[in-house]
């Protein structure tokens, strides 16, 4: 399975999404003008790793600066896919923010509480 | 019958439950829904916040380093002002005048001139404030200048004058000695009629130091005449110099005792200019003549200046600091809405016809503010009370000569009239003049 590899811009993320390392990474702002294009091949990479080439552990790393409401569905979304795999497979997901960013740190522990049944960490970035 | 209604009721209720199982998922997505944008209000008011916050904190630091830039400009205009008496109060009442006159004119229907914020308001002010700043590198000596002989000293040349006298002293004495038999009478005749004419020489040559008439072409004869008499120096004049000096005196024939005149141009009164200097001058685009060299000390030169005390070297010096306050100006990143202060600041000695300094600009070139500099810069100096060189002039005679300046085209006649019309003259007048200054201003004839 390729890598899927995109680089930030002004309004959108960095996304590593390696297969080999189990790794699934989204770092940056989240502003997309389009949110739904811009993670339509995110979601269906990591819909067919989890059909095809999941690792033992996978590890999932989230380091959101800020995102606008639709990006906040998507991640839904993400969640909900992580969370149709989680039995079959071994997910960390951390959360990763700034200590100064509050908005940041609060998203991560909504999402803890939306999804229970995930190991959701909660990781202030190293300074 | 029965086998069919069967049929119909596990379909019915499979749909049903197919529904039901849509239903479920659409209420879930619907509240999801609401938990979405229930959060996004939630961060976005926060982030609302946080911008609103940094924005007051930009603010705040935008004032403060306005502040500061002000009190910067204020130290600027105050060391100038402290540097020299002869500057006294300038730079801080300059403002006052260019301002009153900047708002008079945005008023005034005749002048097409607005102020259409508070930002252009504050360039006019800092220009007026920085209009001078230049001159905190003019030379002291130059600006407070006050005989024509007046210079940075080095007092050997006086002592050693001292050593010559004692010199005389001893041998007038051995003569006197030696020669006790001559004809007493005619001898104290001839010495009193001699030291007589001394004196007066001594006289006139003093007053023409002071520089308060003009030099007539009889007088600079008499300069001339009185300069040719001689005395022997039996010191060696090269020592006890400074380096500079000593590398002037280089090529000197240092034979003793040696013929002096009484007065004297010699090579090592010129300090020559650093070409470099003169290139630079074309690369800011100034047009002034600069003189051949920096300074000439020599004391018939001086002498013979015909007004004042300022040669022509000394009168470029002076004329230099809005050269200076140009060059300091326009190296300073001014924002956008300041640009034009080293324009406004560095006009203020140009004249509407492309006669005056540094860089022989037109009316056309001049926006109003530049030329309100020059009006206040005028008035201001004419009036001034602070200056130790000469007595302040009646608000008459200032307005009068500012009329003068008008009729030659050195300065703006709308603005002249609107400074009259506008009452302005008066109501600074009033504020900073001595009440003996402030007699009858007739203002009907200027208009």
């Amino acid at each position: 399975m390729e890598n899927l590899y995109i680089e930030a811009t002004k309004y959108t993320p960095e996304v590593n999404l390696d297969a080999e390392k189990g790794l699934i990474e989204i770092r940056g702002k989240s502003y997309p003008e389009n949110t739904f294009e811009f993670y339509e091949p995110i979601l269906k990479w990591v819909e067919e790793y989890f059909n095809c080439c999941a690792k033992d552990e996978t590890i999932v790393n989230m380091e959101i600066i800020y995102f606008n409401s639709s990006s906040s569905k998507v991640f839904f979304d993400f969640f909900d896919l992580l969370d149709e795999n989680k039995d079959e497979h071994k997910i960390v997901i951390n959360w990763i923010y700034d200590e100064e960013n509050e908005t940041a740190e609060e998203a991560g522990e909504d999402f803890i509480e939306d999804f229970e049944d995930l190991d959701i960490r909660l990781v202030v970035k190293e300074q | 019958m029965a086998e069919i209604e069967n049929k119909l009721i596990v379909e019915i209720e499979e749909v049903r439950e197919h529904f039901s199982s849509l239903m479920d998922k659409l209420i879930k997505d619907i509240k999801r829904q609401e938990k979405i944008m229930a959060r996004a209000d939630k961060r976005q008011k926060k982030e609302y916040d946080e911008l609103q916050q940094r924005l007051e904190e930009v603010q705040k630091l935008q004032l403060a380093q306005k502040e500061l830039m002000d009190s910067f400009i204020k130290i600027i205009a105050e060391a100038i002002d402290a540097k020299s008496a002869y500057t006294g109060g300038h730079c801080e009442r300059v403002p006052e005048i260019a301002i009153m006159l900047a708002e008079a004119a945005d008023k005034s229907e005749k002048i097409d001139f607005e102020i259409h914020n508070d930002d252009e308001k504050r360039e006019i002010s800092i220009a007026a404030w920085l209009h001078d700043c230049g001159k905190v590198v003019t030379p002291e000596y130059v600006v407070d200048k006050a005989t024509k002989l007046e210079t940075i000293y080095n007092r050997i040349h006086e002592i050693r004058t001292r050593f010559e006298v004692i010199h005389r002293d001893l041998t007038i004495q051995a003569l006197k000695r030696k020669l006790a038999g001559e004809d007493e009478k005619e001898v104290d005749e001839w010495l009193t009629k001699a030291h007589q004419q001394l004196q007066e020489e001594f006289e006139f040559i003093a007053n023409v130091n002071v520089g308060g008439e003009f030099m007539t072409d009889e007088a600079k004869e008499k300069v001339k005449k009185i300069a040719k008499r001689e005395w022997i120096r039996h010191f060696d004049d090269t020592l006890g110099l400074s380096y500079m000096e000593r590398v002037a005196v280089e090529n000197k024939d240092k034979t003793l005792p040696a013929k002096e005149y009484l007065l004297s141009d010699k090579p090592e009164h010129i300090i020559p200019r650093d070409k470099k200097e003169i290139e630079d001058f074309k690369k800011w685009n100034f047009k002034m003549d600069i003189p051949e060299n920096l300074y000439n000390r020599g004391e018939v030169y001086n002498l013979m200046v015909n007004r004042g005390t300022l040669t022509k070297e000394e009168f470029f010096k002076i004329q230099e600091h809005v050269v200076m306050t140009i060059k300091m100006l326009e190296q300073l990143p001014f924002p956008e809405n300041l640009k034009n202060v080293p324009l406004y600041a560095g006009a203020h000695h140009e004249t509407l016809i492309g006669t005056g300094y540094p860089r022989k600009l037109k009316k056309e070139d001049l926006p109003i503010p530049a030329r309100i500099m020059a009006i206040a810069d005028v008035f201001e100096a004419l009036t001034a009370s602070d200056r130790p060189y000469k007595s302040p002039k009646k608000l008459s005679e200032a307005i009068k000569i500012l009329s003068f300046m008008v009729k030659d085209k050195h300065l703006d006649e709308d603005l002249f009239k609107l400074f009259l019309e506008s009452g302005i003259y008066m109501e600074y007048a009033k504020k900073y003049l001595k009440p003996f200054q402030i007699d009858e201003v007739d203002i009907s004839q200027y208009l």
